[in-house]
């Protein structure tokens, strides 16, 4: 285990998350012994078909769900609840952005909570609206931004806390083909520029491809966990109609048609 | 036929075909049944000259106010506290549920008992009218704040204190509005009842006192007055709520339905 003692390292062993039936008491697991070891600054992708626990190993990561058993740690630490070191970027924008709030108020949030001071939190959200492309639109309401634009007010204002690791459930889901596919390549540009541990759960096999360094595969629920773990070594931009992509996409997919 | 549709003409045309049957039925009926509006202007006028109308109105809107503020003000956290933790709303609900049905002028009697025949009773009875629309209200509010609200506020590192303060707060300020709102309906309703029983001041002692010297143009006047009264406050507070709640969703429900 100790080559793997990088920077926030995400270390999971036999973790379950299980609920009893209403009526008649048995015990049924969502997500069941699942095994994994994430290294600091990697860019791992959970694949899978929908209702496979993938958001639901995501949510326990993040500290929303509670464990039934195993262990889930961050750089060593057992995880019983949300934290700073661990951001959510959700599917919806519109459910997780305060529409009350500006794009440059929404980014400054944590660091409002935080009470970092005035000119040091503009500073910050400076930086990372610009990062994300979004200067210029700071003084406009998520209501007037279009769903691409709302998930990259989301990608700013949990960069601005500087969190190690980024957590994304299906966050470009909802948007168009065309918003995606830049908003996959900003992501990527942002990701090796920030160094952050990024978990990012899709059912989009494409997606995963051209995302991830890892992918691991969830089987179908119930007691699902993760059976496969494949790695794409392709270097980033990564190019869609390359025949390296197609053959680990056939592979992949292969995988689902068993 | 354009022009009709705009507001100046409709609502004056309104107001006109409302003058003409009311005209047709006060020369139809008589004047001690349905006084016209002549007659009615002409006992408004001896009400503001013997200075008792304005003297009523506004200890009517008194009682209302500070019924209807201090109300809203004990309501607010109430219903934020009771739609925030689980454990009292399971007792409250139901509580809450039976009493919403009993009317403030049920009430009357028990108030002038317990807060003598003063000032208190009668804002007591405006507190009552207001204070449970408001809860239910604010609660329904704090109840439909999306989880992922909360979440993205947690994971940022806010406290629970914080969470219910930057995001519930201002997630709920619409519900509180409308509530607050409607409360001031009721308020209406409740002093005039009040005043119909147990005082010997205000519109809704006016329009009871009439009857003893048989003025249906002073009952008429009364009526014409409190429709002025609660039109005005609820576009005033109404307005309010535009301008100054705008960024938490607050709009005007005329200006939505267009």
């Amino acid at each position: 285990m100790s080559s793997l003692a990088g920077s926030h390292a995400i270390q999971i062993e036999q973790l379950r998350k299980s609920y009893s039936a209403q009526t008649t008491g048995d015990v049924h697991y969502i997500i069941k012994d699942v095994n994994l070891v994430i290294k600091g600054g990697e860019f791992f992708v959970l694949l899978g078909p929908s209702g496979c626990g993938k958001s639901t190993l995501l949510n326990m990561i993040a500290g929303f769900v509670s464990k039934s058993g195993g262990n889930l740690k961050v750089d060593n630490v057992e995880i019983d609840r949300p934290g700073r070191d661990r951001a959510v970027v959700f599917q919806q924008a519109d459910s997780s952005l305060f529409p009350w709030l500006t794009v440059r108020e929404n980014v400054e949030f944590g660091l409002r909570m935080k009470k970092t001071p005035k000119a040091e939190r503009k500073q910050i959200s400076d930086r990372f609206i610009q990062l994300v492309g979004l200067s210029g639109h700071e003084k406009k309401f998520p209501k007037e931004l279009s769903g691409g634009m709302k998930q990259r007010v989301q990608l700013a204002r949990v960069l601005a806390n500087d969190p190690a690791i980024l957590l994304m459930d299906e966050p470009f889901g909802a948007l168009d083909a065309m918003t995606r596919r830049t908003m996959q390549k900003e992501l990527v540009n942002i990701w090796r520029e920030t160094h952050k541990t990024v978990i990012f759960v899709t059912h989009d096999i494409q997606e995963a491809l051209l995302l991830g360094e890892r992918i691991g595969i969830m089987s179908v629920g119930p007691s699902s966990n993760i059976t496969d773990v494949y790695d794409n070594p392709l270097p980033f931009p990564r190019d869609v109609a390359s025949p390296e992509f197609y053959s680990l996409y056939n592979k992949i997919q292969g995988h689902f048609e068993e | 036929m354009k022009w009709v549709e705009k507001k100046w003409v409709s609502v004056t045309l309104l107001w006109l075909a409302a003058l003409c049957i009311w005209q047709l039925g006060a020369l139809i009926y008589g004047p001690d049944v349905i006084p016209g509006p002549w007659a009615t202007l002409q006992g408004g006028r001896e009400l503001i000259s013997d200075g008792t109308l304005v003297q009523y109105i506004g200890i009517s809107f008194y009682r209302v106010l500070v019924g209807w503020v201090l109300g809203s003000l004990l309501a607010v956290p109430v219903g934020l506290i009771i739609g925030k933790v689980n454990i009292i709303r399971i007792f409250a609900e139901p509580f809450l549920n039976f009493i919403r049905f009993i009317p403030p002028i049920a009430f009357i009697t028990l108030f002038l008992v317990w807060f003598g025949i003063g000032e208190q009773s009668k804002i007591a009875l405006i507190m009552y009218a207001t204070f449970f629309i408001v809860v239910l209200n604010t609660l329904t509010g704090v109840m439909a704040v999306e989880e992922d609200k909360i979440r993205s506020a947690r994971s940022m590192g806010a406290s629970e204190w914080q969470i219910l303060l930057h995001v519930i707060v201002p997630a709920t300020t619409p519900y509180i509005f409308t509530g607050i709102r409607l409360a001031m309906g009721t308020s209406y309703m409740a002093i005039i009842g009040a005043e119909m029983i147990a005082s010997n001041e205000g519109v809704g002692y006016l329009i009871w006192n009439s009857r003893l010297f048989f003025r249906t143009d002073w009952i008429f006047v009364g009526l014409f007055c409190l429709g002025f009264m609660g039109f005005f406050t609820d576009r005033l507070f109404n307005w309010f709520g535009r301008k100054v709640l705008y960024r938490y969703g607050v709009v005007n429900v005329a200006a939505r339905r267009r």
